[in-house]
């Protein structure tokens, strides 16, 4: 689950959910592609329900750094 | 009368001139007014001309290096909008606005001047359709180049919320209109591709006359979300025409509230499609193991497992009728050698030398050897006859060969 974003765990996901439709694969595939498909739903649950909704500015520093600094909205 | 301290005319020049040059305001403004003996001079490649309005006028000169950003034909009377800085001219003793860019102003002669500038981005590939990125279907950090005070952060950010009420979003704040806005809008969409948190960017003002807008239409805009590593949409509220940053942006939407909800997909929308998904997956699953399971089912209503006594008692059967022909094949055969037996011990009593004894027969030894043949003695030989109840001892005193049948 290296480098997964929530992009592509839910193209992954579409994709698991449409080679275990095709029915193609045997129980072993099927039972490994259900569980990563598991695995990247709950990923994607958490990734969507990951609040903060903050409102943030972006301000450079002198020095060159970035710095983000809370906003009342 | 003594000597006054003094300086001279280049100092004083000098002087006025690091005040000019130390004001911010003067660095970079944009300028409004109308043209005023305009002179260019073709061997230099500079102009000279005088800006002025009802009660004001300032000089300007335009360099040769600048003269590139002229794209139409400069004439007394005419309205324009100039980007540029003040300074001295130290030998004439007069501050004038040195002009960086300058367009005209005013409905017709703005059109002719996008017209062209648009002709020119376009030749440098900057609108290709065939280079925009895909916007992703959802981010949760979402960037956003307008100013902090405008309606359009609003708008952005109500929607931002009712959709996806996690969402980060990022501002860089840059004013949207005026002579910073070219500058600072296309400061804002590079800062957030440095910082790089943003998943999409959103550069955005509210509805405005031509004029108003055309800070959206800037080259240095334009090149700034060409540039753009993190895909782009554009939300300029207006009617009349689309900018050029709507044009070089991945994604053009007509309002900023649009351009929300192109970037940040409805949340519950989402969410229910990856429950869907979950559950056509978890339906695919529960079929594939159902099926695995009736053909198990199926495997297990077969008698050897319903009924293993059953097989057990066959088994059982064929075991004992196995013994059974074992045991009467033994007998028979038992029985033949019992036979056999008797007969052969028979024959062994007939053959007893005691039964041939008392049918009245002698057996004649010599030296505990038998005698069978007349030629085994001689005569003096002493031989002892066995008959059944004792023994005599005899001297051979002669022999005679008789035949007793063939043999």
């Amino acid at each position: 689950m290296e480098g997964l974003n929530f992009e592509s765990a839910m193209t992954r996901l579409e994709e698991i959910v449409e080679q275990l439709e095709s029915g193609h694969l045997n129980l072993e595939s099927s039972l490994a592609a259900f569980e990563e498909g598991v695995r990247l739903s709950l990923y994607c649950q958490q990734e969507l329900e990951k609040t903060d909704g903050q409102v943030q500015r972006l301000l450079r520093k002198l020095n060159g750094e970035y710095e983000l600094e809370d906003m009342e909205t | 009368m003594t000597v006054q301290e003094y300086i001279t005319v280049s100092v004083l020049n000098a002087y006025i001139s690091s005040l000019l040059d130390q004001d911010e305001l003067l660095q970079e403004f944009w300028l409004k007014g109308e043209l005023s003996g305009y002179r260019f001079y073709k061997q230099s490649g500079h102009s000279y001309f005088s800006l002025k309005d009802k009660d004001a006028t300032i000089n300007c000169v335009m360099f040769k290096s600048r003269m590139h950003t002229v794209n139409f034909q400069p004439e007394d009377g005419m309205e324009v909008l100039l980007r540029g800085y003040v300074s001295v001219y130290a030998r004439q003793g007069k501050y004038q606005v040195y002009v960086e860019e300058m367009i005209p102003y005013g409905t017709g002669s703005l059109f002719l001047y996008l017209e062209k500038l648009k002709a020119r981005l376009a030749g440098q590939g900057y609108f290709d359709t065939n280079r925009k990125r895909e916007i992703p279907r959802i981010v949760n950090r979402i960037g956003v180049v307008t100013s902090q005070d405008g309606a359009a952060l609003q708008d952005i950010l109500r929607v931002v919320r009712q959709r996806q009420p996690g969402a980060r979003v990022i501002l860089a704040h840059s004013s949207v209109q005026g002579s910073e806005a070219p500058r600072e809008l296309a400061t804002g969409v590079r800062m957030l591709n440095e910082q790089g948190l943003a998943e999409v960017i959103i550069i955005a003002r509210g509805g405005g006359s031509l004029e108003d807008l055309m800070a959206f239409n800037s080259e240095e805009v334009v090149q700034a979300v060409y540039a753009s590593k993190i895909p782009v949409i554009s939300g300029v509220g207006h009617e009349v025409d689309v900018t050029f940053c709507d044009l070089v942006a991945d994604l053009r939407a007509a309002t900023p509230t649009q351009a929300a909800q192109f970037a940040v997909p409805d949340y519950t929308a989402v969410l229910k499609h990856r429950d869907e998904l979950t559950l056509r997956m978890n339906r695919c699953i529960q079929k594939l193991l159902a099926n695995r399971l009736e053909r198990l089912d199926r495997c297990l209503m077969k008698k050897v497992w319903t009924q293993p006594q059953g097989v057990a008692k066959r088994q059982a059967d064929r075991l004992i009728l196995c013994q059974q022909r074992l045991g009467a094949a033994m007998l028979e055969k038992t029985k033949d050698d019992r036979y056999r037996f008797t007969l052969t011990a028979q024959g062994l009593e007939n053959m007893s030398p005691l039964k041939v004894l008392t049918r009245g027969y002698a057996i004649a030894t010599m030296e505990g050897t038998v005698v069978r043949r007349i030629d085994e003695v001689s005569e003096g030989d002493r031989l002892n006859i066995e008959l059944i109840d004792g023994r005599v001892k005899v001297v051979i005193q002669g022999k005679e060969k008789v035949e007793r049948w063939k043999g």
